[in-house]
């Protein structure tokens, strides 16, 4: 599914787009040294080290914990505790005769050990889900568990999961969190077991220290499993250690006193500050998020495509993307171009305001004395909700509102928090909507703008658009889903329900001695494989 | 009528009462700084953004994305919305001080008018008023504005008021005191014999005695409060952007601090002067109306 | 001052408590939206999700039932449990509260020791240039943005000079005396900053009333050798209401500690309330607000128990 709950409070302060400007070396085979301690600075607290319960994308939880596949940098899924991804063709994945539910077979990989040194088996992956599945487990994240009807275990390396429908996003759930060892666990309390702090995994790290709201050591698993392709024990630092520190300016202030040598987060306005730092580097990482402007279809002049039009056309995405810093990168489409189900031929409306003018002059909508077009009683003023006291959020719909200014529609800002945004969005009680959604590997886009989403507050309604996402979502054939995606991504772009406008970047700043560094655009983080980094 | 002669003779203080007090003032010269620049800072931001060619929201979309030097058209900069730091910092200060009235302006009547009933009617009244006093000084104040603000996301004037309820205890207190001393004296008895009301006796009796006391923690109450919404700013649960205020710019323009201090110490230095003067006003003010003598 | 009028000031904390309780309870649930706000941005949670979790808390409860089961769990039970965390709310505090009473302690401790003799010097050079200029440095310790000046301090010592960690309890691995004093000082001394600055004030005027006093001016002029003695007694009658003032600044240590522990990444139950805050974890920020309160009011009875120590003249029965 889109966006897992679990992970989601970071994407608060994450920032996002494409392509690395520092270079990233690909293997000098000579260099790699052992040893070495890297200070990760992380702007949240870490609540739980559990990768099901934890409020927060699960940074430190990445180096320690495994699941059987794991993203890569691009996105795609990758075997780590089994040994290749399930698929059709190399009949991991078996639909039944009536196309109804399906079985995915794991092959486990030998030889893994827990960090206490017992064996992971098959065993683990069932208790996995059993523990998941439970109602008395408080989770924030269960995705995945109510599709599995039950799990099979023929012998220790091999898990036949049965599934009581067809979930082709299988791959961004369940076990692609993290394993719990079952001879640790079972028959304990999830909710309380000291195991949310100091975990048991598979990982290249192991939990040595927990010290709520300071910090949480990591030191290398000797036992891990993975080697380097020229056969050096994995992984290669010695420590990887994760720093609380709540307020951004004493986090860059760490970085420049070298207290701290690696951010994922950096905020875009701190991105200058960092520039300036010997030593550190700063690495435009992608994410899978991005920024969208979205219109409440139960305004009349916002249900008329004449004022949608001119809307795209009046908000130059230049702007935006210079307001946060030159980050961002422009899109067209809400399916980044990392995607391979990207249609790099979309259509697109491009900046010009004197387009826009025209178009609404067009349309009826004429200048009003007080520079505010109007048709009749319906005048082109708006109210703009974003999630207030996000900086980034309310600095890009400042730029917004005075871009619509310029081609007569009034924008006024009208933020709400917590509940009551969560209501105003599910209910549409917005005019103009701004805000960024960022994805798992897999995403799903009904709940977005299908007819009855989840998310789709805007009233809007397409049945074209319902069809083309019915087939994306509901196949297994790689061919069919990318046909799908042309087709509603096509319909998105000459409809307009949501301007697509920027990617997010995470601007990760990093030591200049780290390398092997490759940033990792899904909700599984950067440190879903840190067994390569290792300190010059 | 008879009454009002009474009443004259009760209420109006000896007539060089004032000049002294101003004689006094005038010999406290931090005091009379404070006060000159308070008087010039007001006019400043009355009038300043009426004089400045930029408003305070006004994009320059050519110098979007960092902050701006100083220059002779920006005479502190920009910030990263390419919007003139002089205007935002000017337009801040009518904001952070309209704030600061409000609050101390709302805290002081609450103050008052708690404090009166209480040391005027006793008994009950005072009893039930005093334990709801001890029971919002007990809770911590910061916390406390946190919650409220972080739970309702309140607008300018809500903030206000939120920050005006929560401060008003300390002049609760001193107005208590000051009615359970005064309402004793021979002017009240005089005007109660004369068959005067409780509030006649309060409020046109008792309170413009009291004023002087009243009118230092009304002025140290808009210093608080202007601490208190700079506090909240930096915590991230101040007054909204785009509206500036002397707490958020500097919130914002911290995060700039190495690259462009021209933007970060402004603002600091606005509140720090701006708060100093009020104390050294409430401080001489103190010496001014309560002479201890 | 007798153990019967300390029970009795315990006592009469009690319905003072059960007041604050009320109100603090009542904000929080009157308030837009609830602790399961942290899952606003998130599409794909569904409904029958969240009133799982809602249920799981007890928070599909009508109000007064929730407020009752909140009591009990204060009164005999763990404080109720972490809505972020999951763990007891009572744990968490505590965990929390050590490193908030060693700031907050050495914070008050440095005020005393330096506003104290600041008051005397001002006092007894009453009028001159140095008293002029204490006064002012004291009202500009008042008026200054604590997280701005915190700020300021960090650069000039972390960075451009290098002398002391910008933030943090202790050094991973290390937390050695000297460590985490190197850690505590900045933190510390930005916490008491506004402290010193306003009980030098108070002790200032103190000390003013006491030595204008008829007896002291009559043992001055008299000249004898006991001067010293003499001012002892007139600073421990100047202390007496200082006290007052100091026990009511406990609540503003409080609130300097949010800021402050924020700033320096100190891990005390003021970093906990923001991130509360963040998390919306209701039972974790009533646990503290009322933790908070008991020690505004204790602070305060310990007050009046100084006061009575320090003036013979005033006898609690």
């Amino acid at each position: 599914m889109t966006l897992k709950l679990t992970r989601r409070a970071t994407l608060k302060g994450m920032l996002a787009g494409t392509a690395a400007f520092a270079t990233i070396g690909l293997l000098p085979a000579w260099a790699q040294q052992k040893g070495g301690t890297l200070t990760v600075g992380l702007t949240y607290e870490i609540d739980t080290m559990n990768v099901y319960s934890t409020g927060f994308l699960g940074d430190a939880q990445a180096a320690v914990v495994e699941g059987l596949l794991a993203p890569d940098k691009d996105a795609k899924y990758v075997p780590v505790l089994a040994t290749e991804v399930p698929t059709i063709e190399n009949g991991g994945i078996v639909v039944s005769e009536d196309g109804k539910t399906m079985k995915i077979t794991y092959k486990l990989r030998p030889g893994v050990t827990w960090h206490d040194g017992k064996p992971f088996t098959s065993a683990d992956v069932k208790y996995t889900w059993e523990a998941v599945k439970d109602e008395k487990f408080i989770a924030e994240s269960k995705d995945g568990s109510a599709e599995v009807a039950s799990i099979d275990t023929p012998d220790e390396l091999t898990a036949v999961v049965n599934y009581n429908t067809i979930l082709p996003t299988f791959a961004s759930t369940l076990f692609t969190f993290g394993i719990f060892p079952k001879h640790l666990l079972e028959g304990t309390d999830l909710n309380t077991s000291s195991y949310n702090e100091t975990p048991v995994g598979t990982g290249p790290f192991k939990v040595t220290e927990f010290q709520r709201g300071q910090y949480v050591v990591t030191e290398r698993y000797d036992g891990y499993w993975k080697k380097a392709e020229n056969g050096d024990a994995l992984p290669y630092l010695d420590k990887l250690i994760f720093k609380m520190i709540p307020d951004t300016n004493t986090l860059i202030t760490q970085l420049k006193s070298g207290e701290v040598n690696l951010v994922v987060q950096t905020p875009y306005s701190q991105a200058k500050q960092v520039e300036g730092i010997d030593d550190i580097e700063l690495i435009k990482g992608p994410l899978l998020s991005w920024q969208h402007l979205d219109f409440n279809f139960k305004r009349p002049s916002l249900a008329d495509i004449a004022v949608r039009k001119a809307i795209a056309a009046g908000i130059d995405r230049n702007v935006l993307i210079k307001a946060q810093g030159g980050f961002p990168e422009a899109i067209k489409s809400p399916v980044v171009p990392v995607f391979e189900f990207y249609d790099p031929n979309t259509p697109e409306v491009a900046y010009d305001p004197a387009a826009a003018a025209k178009l609404l002059d067009d349309a009826g909508y004429v200048v009003g004395a007080d520079g505010i077009r109007a048709k009749g009683d319906e005048k082109l003023s708006y109210t703009f909700m974003v999630q207030a006291g996000r900086a980034d959020d309310e600095l890009a719909q400042q730029v917004i509102i005075a871009q619509l200014k310029a081609i007569g529609i009034e924008a006024t800002a009208d933020n709400k928090t917590g509940v009551a945004y969560r209501e105003a969005r599910y209910n549409g009680g917005y005019d103009l909507i701004y805000g960024r959604w960022i994805t798992s590997a897999d995403p799903v886009y009904s709940v977005f703008w299908g007819t009855g989403g989840a998310n789709n507050g805007q009233s809007y309604s397409n049945p074209t658009l319902d069809a083309a996402f019915q087939k994306f979502e509901n196949t297994l054939d790689p061919a069919v889903r990318k046909d799908a995606a042309i087709e509603f991504q096509k319909i998105l772009a000459e409809e307009l329900p949501t301007i697509s406008l920027t990617t997010n970047v995470a601007l990760i700043a990093k030591t200049k001695k780290l390398k092997n560094f490759v940033p990792n655009p899904t909700n599984m983080t950067n440190f879903v494989d840190t067994a390569a980094w290792y300190m010059e | 009528m008879v009454d009002s002669t009474i009443e004259a003779i009760a209420t109006t203080p000896p007539q060089s009462y004032g000049r002294r007090a101003l004689k006094r003032f005038l010999k406290r010269p931090m005091a009379v700084l404070g006060l000159a620049f308070l008087v010039l800072l007001a006019l400043i931001v009355i009038f300043g953004p009426l004089i400045s060619p930029y408003s305070f929201d006004g994009q320059d979309f050519s110098l979007i994305g960092s902050p701006g030097p100083m220059t002779a058209e920006h005479w502190l900069g920009t910030d990263e919305l390419g919007r003139d730091a002089l205007t935002r910092l000017i337009y801040g200060g009518r904001v952070s001080l309209a704030v600061g009235l409000a609050g101390a302006i709302i805290s002081t009547l609450v103050g008052t008018v708690v404090g009166a009933f209480a040391g005027f009617y006793r008994g009950w009244t005072d009893t039930l008023l005093m334990r709801f006093t001890d029971v919002m000084l007990s809770i911590p104040t910061l916390p406390l504005v946190l919650l409220l603000s972080g739970l309702f996301r309140p607008g300018p004037v809500l903030l206000v008021a939120i920050v005006g309820t929560l401060i008003w205890m300390g002049t609760a207190r001193l107005v208590r005191s000051q009615f359970m001393a005064l309402r004793e004296r021979e002017f009240v008895e005089a005007a109660r014999a004369l068959g005067a009301g409780g509030f006649r006796l309060m409020f046109r009796h008792i309170l413009p005695t009291a004023i002087g006391p009243i009118t230092v923690a009304a002025t140290l109450a808009v210093g608080s409060a202007i601490m208190l919404e700079s506090a909240l700013s930096f915590l991230g649960f101040g007054i909204q952007p785009p509206v500036p205020t002397w707490g958020n710019l500097l919130n914002s323009a911290s995060s700039w601090l190495s690259v462009a201090p021209w933007l970060a110490i402004p603002p600091g230095l606005c509140i720090l002067f701006t708060v100093l003067s009020v104390n050294f006003l409430g401080d001489g003010l103190r010496d001014a109306l309560e002479p201890k003598e | 001052m007798s153990l019967g009028y300390i029970v009795r000031r315990l006592l009469g904390a009690i319905p003072l408590l059960f007041g604050i309780s009320l109100i603090l309870f009542t904000i929080v649930h009157l308030a837009p939206g609830g602790p399961l706000d942290v899952y606003v941005d998130n599409p794909s949670v569904s409904k029958e999700a969240l009133d799982q979790i809602a249920k799981a808390y007890g928070l599909d409860q009508p109000v007064p039932v929730q407020y009752v089961l909140w009591l009990k769990s204060m009164l005999v039970g763990d404080w109720g449990y972490s809505i972020r965390t999951g763990r007891p709310v009572l744990s968490e505090i505590v965990l929390r509260l050590g490193p908030t009473m060693e700031l907050g302690g050495l914070a008050l401790l440095l005020s005393l020791l330096i506003a104290i003799p600041l008051g005397i010097i001002s006092a007894s050079r009453r009028g001159s240039k140095l008293d002029g200029t204490l006064t002012l440095v004291s009202f500009a310790g008042i008026s200054t943005p604590v997280f701005w000046l915190a700020l300021l301090l960090q650069l000039l010592f972390s960075v451009h000079l290098g002398w002391l960690p910008s933030a943090g309890y202790k050094s991973i691995g290390d937390g050695s005396f000297p460590d985490r004093l190197a850690h505590i000082v900045m933190p510390a001394a930005v916490l008491s900053l506004a402290t010193i600055a306003s009980w030098s004030r108070f002790i200032r005027s103190g000390m003013v009333d006491v030595l204008n006093q008829d007896y002291i001016r009559t043992a001055y002029a008299k000249g004898r050798g006991e001067r010293g003695v003499v001012f002892f007694h007139a600073l421990r009658n100047a202390l007496i209401p200082a006290v007052t003032v100091i026990a009511v600044d406990f609540g503003t240590v409080i609130s300097g500690a949010v800021i402050t522990e924020t700033v320096f990444a100190w891990p005390g139950i003021g970093r906990l309330f923001m991130e509360s805050m963040d998390g919306r974890d209701y039972p974790m920020l009533m646990g503290l607000m009322m933790m908070g309160s008991v020690g505004i009011i204790v602070a305060n009875i310990v007050a009046d128990l100084t006061y009575a120590a320090l003036d013979p003249r005033i006898r609690y029965g």
